[in-house]
């Protein structure tokens, strides 16, 4: 390639950068920021670091902590009661011919693109009638419209990976399909299963129709408290951003160990990458 | 042995009821639901059960009422504009990373950042960088002479869902790019050599080949990126909340407007049963036209 294709192509990259990332990096630096600084302009790149905001929304008083451990529960409770039945569904998609496999397949994703909102309001009053209001569970459960599909789609795509000689090996060896199953298909694949479940963890922690809708003040997730300093006196733009920092940590954590799933992950399995 | 094969013939289906018996509840319960309630009026302010029975009035005040109209306008305008830019910005930024230069592997890794951010999240980004006084991105533009309204690019009724378009094409731009990579890689380097043998420009490759052979990849990222962009709701109510007036409103957010704010359970009902219709012609028609060939 030419020197001057090479310079054109790398400050061409150098913008893209700039235009992905700067905005995130300026967040993070906000949530750094003294409050009286939050404004200044021109804009201070370097400044003295103030922990404050931090101190303010996950210490003392630390209104945020609380949900913080609201989003670990319900993104956990969300990802681990998803499993076994994804775990049974791909397992019955990736290795059985059988008629409706495509409108099966087309069922999961039509649901995991529909408008969530569309649920969430009858939800809404179907937990209060049957006392789930504001509850972890009424959380949980209804976030199964969304972590079921993907997790399905996204286990077929790993568990066709796992050669079918294996499995026929145990058959013949006298294990029946679901010993097989449990023998040969879980440990071959559970890189796929941990990194669904990955997948699956961050999805339910970025989600906010279905908090906002049915979590209580105590239940509240952390992206949730995050919109509730709007509402309250003023906008404390440090609060905002320490604990959206907080907020973006995982799932960004999360994609850089996938790494090489991610093309995978979020295309529900349809791109191997 | 008879009872081995029918055991595995009705296996598969005992294996996939569970999932899908727990979605169907999920499912018909909302929509049973929402179709129940739409002939009556209710609101929840007033009691906890449907008042009276009302006939079609709610199908009627829906138009009345809510914006829908408008809503629907700028739901499809957000999903046609959103999903072609960043179909292209992610399919300039993948030839990028197709060059294989150094640092492009990185680059790789650190560009998905923004998709992996809750769109709410994305929304307060950009609502610091657009803030009128002290905005840093409505600061530098100003700099250069761009026109700003003096409301900034979210308070001011032409610019506010546009707004809201491009912070979603900033999110999801990268996802785009790093899968139309992965599908460039796919693609078999021997057809284009041929190509190439044969005399064929660069351009005239890329229509030709590449273009038509990301085709499967391609109809997969527009189909998702098109409905999670029509079911936008987390932006719009961090960004503008719909506003200025109903400037921005979608039709995810006036379902949540009417009822999870105003609480006309009755109304959303018969609201829900509108959207429920339109995504289920969209989502069928591309099934049918641009999704049919594919094999699972």
């Amino acid at each position: 390639m030419q020197r001057r294709h090479k310079v054109i192509i790398y400050a061409l990259m150098a913008l893209v950068m700039i235009f992905f990332l700067g905005p995130i990096l300026w967040f993070i630096l906000l949530a750094f920021r003294h409050p009286s600084e939050a404004y200044t302009l021109p804009p201070q790149l370097f400044f003295e670091p103030y922990l404050g905001n931090f101190g303010d929304t996950f210490v003392d008083p630390g209104n945020n902590a609380p949900q913080l451990v609201s989003s670990v529960i319900v993104s956990t409770g969300a990802t681990l009661l998803s499993l076994p039945f994804a775990l049974a569904s791909a397992y019955a998609l990736s290795r059985f011919a059988m008629r409706g496999k495509d409108f099966i397949m087309n069922w999961y994703i039509s649901l995991l693109i529909a408008p969530p909102i569309v649920f969430v309001i009858p939800y809404f009053i179907l937990m209060s009638r049957i006392g789930w209001a504001g509850s972890y569970q009424a959380m949980i459960v209804t976030l199964q419209t969304l972590a079921i599909p993907f997790s399905v789609w996204l286990l077929k795509s790993f568990m066709d990976e796992v050669p079918l000689d294996l499995e026929e090996a145990a058959w013949v060896d006298g294990a029946n399909r679901i010993a097989a199953f449990f023998r040969i298909i879980i440990p071959l694949a559970l890189p796929g299963i941990i990194v669904t479940s990955m997948f699956t963890f961050v999805f339910s922690w970025n989600n906010v129709i279905f908090p906002l809708a049915l979590s209580k003040q105590s239940t509240t997730t952390l992206p949730v408290g995050t919109i509730s300093f709007f509402a309250s006196s003023g906008v404390y733009w440090g609060h905002i951003a320490a604990t959206a920092v907080v907020a973006m940590l995982p799932p960004m954590i999360i994609f850089l160990l996938l790494g090489r799933y991610v093309v995978r992950g979020l295309t529900f399995g349809a791109v191997k990458g | 042995m008879r009872n081995r094969y029918t055991w595995n013939r009705r296996l598969p289906y005992l294996l996939l009821a569970p999932s899908v018996i727990v979605l169907l509840a999920l499912i018909l319960y909302p929509l049973a639901f929402a179709l129940c309630n739409s002939f009556w009026f209710w609101n929840l302010q007033m009691g906890p059960a449907p008042l009276y029975y009302s006939g079609l009035d709610n199908y009627r005040l829906v138009f009345q009422v809510t914006p829908f109209w408008v809503a629907l306008k700028n739901t499809l305008l957000l999903g046609f504009l959103g999903t072609f830019a960043q179909f292209w910005f992610g399919m300039g930024i993948a030839l990028l990373l197709h060059t294989h230069l150094r640092g492009t592997g990185l680059m790789r890794a650190l560009l998905i950042m923004p998709t992996t951010l809750a769109p709410v999240v994305a929304g307060f980004l950009f609502r610091y960088l657009l803030e009128p006084k002290g905005g840093l991105l409505l600061w530098a533009l100003e700099g250069i002479g761009f026109p700003v309204p003096p409301q900034g690019f979210l308070g001011n009724a032409n610019t506010a869902l546009l707004s809201i378009g491009a912070v979603d094409t900033w999110q999801w731009t990268p996802f785009f790019a790093i899968v139309l990579y992965a599908g460039l890689l796919s693609i078999n380097e021997e057809v284009k050599e041929a190509a190439q043998v044969d005399g064929a420009s660069a351009w005239r490759m890329f229509w030709s080949i590449t273009l038509p052979l990301l085709r499967p990849i391609a109809a997969f990222l527009v189909m998702i990126r098109f409905m999670q962009l029509f079911n936008s709701f987390d932006l719009v109510f961090v960004l503008t909340s719909g506003g200025p007036g109903t400037a921005s409103r979608t039709l995810s957010f006036n379902l949540y407007r009417e009822g999870l704010v105003n609480y006309n359970i009755g109304l959303t009902a018969a609201m829900t049963w509108l959207v429920v219709i339109i995504v289920s012609v969209i989502i069928n028609l591309y099934l049918f036209f641009i999704y049919r060939k594919r094999e699972w």
